[in-house]
């Protein structure tokens, strides 16, 4: 009865709201997707201020949403790049994450009204002279979060050599260790970040007009529609701007939100709108061109790896003993720490030093070829130590020094024992090869994340880059079979 | 040739023997006999140099290593007494991943830097020699026991030693194939080939000792 009452109140004031779905107010709860990781100034955990939980500008509005909806806003984590695919998979209810409404994702859910209005900000490293806007930067290594609205507007700059990458501080620091010319993104997070960048210096004036709405299932206007009107709410009685201008992100296009246009920007009728039809040609083609590089940048790092190992494990067994002890080290230092921390160190961490800092991928190969070179010893230190003491001995008795013995005689005979599980291990860098992906490298597992998240068609793009690895590995794993065979024959 | 002076050689603290002389005659084949453990195989080890002697001297002129050397000095003497001596062991350890012509010409080209072409010349007659000319470029794998003992007597001879060291050279062998290496073995006593041969079986030891010593 008194909830009869109070929609009646509501009507008489004429915001004729739109009812939340009946089984959230049932539940009470509505789940918010959100990244909190590095996601400064939307929602993050504020390591300054201890106890502070989590905090940022679309904390405070999902809280006024709460009030205004009268259910709790409970937030979900959740990497950026899958919010969309967690949010179909029903494991949180909406994204409220700065999250822009480009075509593709469009595509693939509902998008309220905008809740606010965002810009673009373009900052240069310290050495960078003469660049005024992306005009400018024709020709130039521009770094940009992928998926990103930022990484649309450069999209459609031809000419412009745009790097990708996972996180907007990465695409900062490359920017300040001269890997790249500039980078664009969006203001919000640019004055977020700009306290952890003071050499980068902003260019222009931040430009164009995009905005940042919630995302809720294509099959759900209801609760859009009692989002959208949440939002109005909010926005008639000031609440935006108050949390806005707390976190200084109130700029003058802000005041284009309650614009007709503005409201209705991303308003569409039908739930059902057929997917874009994939280009097999472009995706063939963009494919194929990641698959090559995946077996360029494994190639080359196994033909390292061998060769290191190779030295490694002789230094361990035949070395003079302060480089045995390295050689020890070596192995358990690379063995015992995540591959992942390696490949940011020797990208990141090496690139704040001046001379030593690599391109992704050299630093990619490097890394790869320097892991498993810890493994591909330990496959060479087994195999050496297996040749039996006579083979040495024989040589000797034949006035061999000792290294003619291992050049000759034992090296070999341990290589090619080491075959079939060197040939495993292939496969194995083959396949972990898509780590370099944290570095900026668009190998194949990148190429396809990037087109699947493009157009949603993650089973069909998810068959067609699984076939092309399998192209590639099956026939080394029939090579290491060969071996293998080859071997038992020598020895029978 | 090869001479021993007041060898001696202890063992896990045990003495295999004491102040023991021995001097090997050229063209003639010496046969160390005595029972399994009385050390006659470390007496041929010691010849050279796969195993050091306790105190005396081992002595190919004018190469002289008395015991107690520092570690590179012997190490640089037991590789010249090594370089002009040959040895076949009781295992063959033939190298399993060269074939049979390879395993025989490797330690000529390595060590001694020999032609290519020369030193497969000298090993297919060397090959003829032993009766395994045929098996050229067979590998050891498909080789049976007598047959990897013919090459490896070949392999020992490919650079030209002067002695010839034979530490059990049949006692992994069937009779059929022993006979066959026995008859190798006494063909290059009949060319003065100088040799020392270890056995246990004392018949062994009649049949193809010039000079016989008896050890234990």
């Amino acid at each position: 009865m008194l909830r009869l009452l109070v929609s009646l109140a509501l009507a008489a004031v004429g915001s004729a709201q739109s009812p939340l779905p009946q089984r959230y107010r049932d539940a009470g709860v509505l789940r918010w997707g959100a990244d909190a990781e590095g996601g400064a100034p939307f929602v993050f955990v504020d390591g300054t201020r201890p106890g502070a939980g989590e905090v940022g500008f679309e904390v405070d509005l999902a809280r006024e949403l709460g009030v205004v909806l009268g259910v709790e806003l409970r937030r979900v984590q959740a990497p950026y790049e899958s919010l969309v695919q967690v949010l179909d998979r029903g494991d949180c209810d909406l994204v409220l994450n700065g999250f822009e409404p480009t075509p593709a994702r469009r595509e693939l859910v509902r998008f309220t009204r905008p809740y606010y209005v965002f810009q673009q900000q373009l900052s240069v490293g310290p050495g960078v002279t003469g660049v005024r806007g992306l005009a400018d930067l024709v020709g130039r290594r521009v770094g940009v979060l992928g998926q990103s609205q930022s990484h649309q507007v450069l999209l459609a700059q031809p000419g412009i050599d745009i790097v990708v990458y996972e996180s907007n501080v990465t695409a900062y620091e490359d920017v300040v260790n001269g890997r790249t010319a500039a980078s664009l993104a969006d203001l919000p997070i640019a004055r977020a970040l700009r306290p952890l960048f003071p050499r980068l210096v902003d260019v222009g004036e931040p430009f164009g007009a995009y905005y940042y709405a919630i995302a809720v299932r294509r099959g759900e206007p209801e609760l859009q529609r009692a989002l959208d009107e949440a939002i109005g709410a909010l926005l008639a009685n000031g609440t935006l701007e108050r949390i806005y201008r707390e976190w200084e992100l109130w700029v003058p296009a802000e005041a284009r939100l309650g614009d007709r246009d503005v409201v209705d920007a991303f308003a569409r009728d039908g739930d059902d709108r057929a997917a874009a039809e994939l280009h097999w040609g472009a995706v063939l083609s963009l494919l194929g061109t990641g698959a090559l590089r995946t077996l360029g940048i494994s190639v080359v790092s196994f033909a390292l790896a061998v060769l290191l190992g190779l030295a490694i494990a002789l230094l361990r067994l035949h070395g003079p003993r302060p480089l045995r002890w390295c050689a020890v080290a070596y192995v358990e230092l690379l063995r015992g720490t995540p591959i992942l921390v390696q490949m940011l160190l020797l990208y990141y961490g090496l690139g704040q030093i001046e001379g030593l800092r690599l391109d992704a991928v050299t630093a990619g190969v490097l890394g790869l070829a320097l892991n498993y070179a810890a493994f591909e010893a330990e496959i060479y230190r087994g195999a050496l130590s297996a040749i039996p003491r006579g083979q040495r001995e024989a040589a000797q008795a034949l006035g061999f020094t000792g290294a003619q013995a291992l050049r000759h005689i034992v090296v070999p005979q341990a290589l090619r024992l080491s075959l079939a599980p060197s040939t495993n291990d292939f496969i194995a860098l083959f396949k972990d090869s898509s780590i370099v992906m944290v570095i900026t490298v668009v190998e194949l597992t990148k190429q396809y994340q990037m087109l699947a998240n493009a157009t949603g068609r993650f089973i069909v793009l998810g068959f067609v880059t699984s076939g092309l690895y399998l192209l590639m590995s099956l026939p080394l794993a029939y090579l290491a079979r060969r071996f293998e065979r080859r071997l038992d024959r020598d020895r029978a | 040739m090869i001479r021993l002076r007041g060898v001696t050689k202890r063992y896990d603290g045990r003495v295999l023997f004491a102040g023991l002389d021995l001097d090997l005659v050229p063209g003639r084949t010496t046969v160390v006999t005595g029972p399994s453990g009385c050390g006659k195989s470390t007496l041929l080890r010691l010849c050279n140099q796969l195993e050091r002697h306790d105190e005396g001297a081992v002595s190919l002129a004018p190469i002289e290593i008395p015991a107690g050397l520092p570690h590179a000095a012997w190490q640089r003497r037991a590789a010249e007494l090594r370089r002009r001596t040959g040895m076949v062991f009781q295992g063959y350890h033939l190298f399993p991943h060269l074939s049979v012509l390879a395993n025989v010409t490797l330690a000529p080209r390595v060590v001694q830097g020999a032609a290519r072409a020369v030193a497969e010349a000298k090993a297919r007659q060397l090959l003829e020699l032993v009766g395994m000319a045929a098996a050229a470029d067979r590998f050891p794998a498909r080789l049976s026991g007598g047959e990897s003992q013919r090459v490896a007597i070949a392999r020992a001879l490919a650079t030209e030693p002067e002695v010839l060291l034979l530490d059990e050279p049949t006692s992994a062998l069937d009779p059929a194939s022993t006979a066959d290496v026995v008859a190798v073995i006494s063909d290059l006593r009949r060319r003065g080939v100088t040799q020392m041969l270890v056995t246990h079986d004392p018949q062994l030891a009649k049949a193809l000792a010039d000079e016989l010593v008896q050890l234990g």
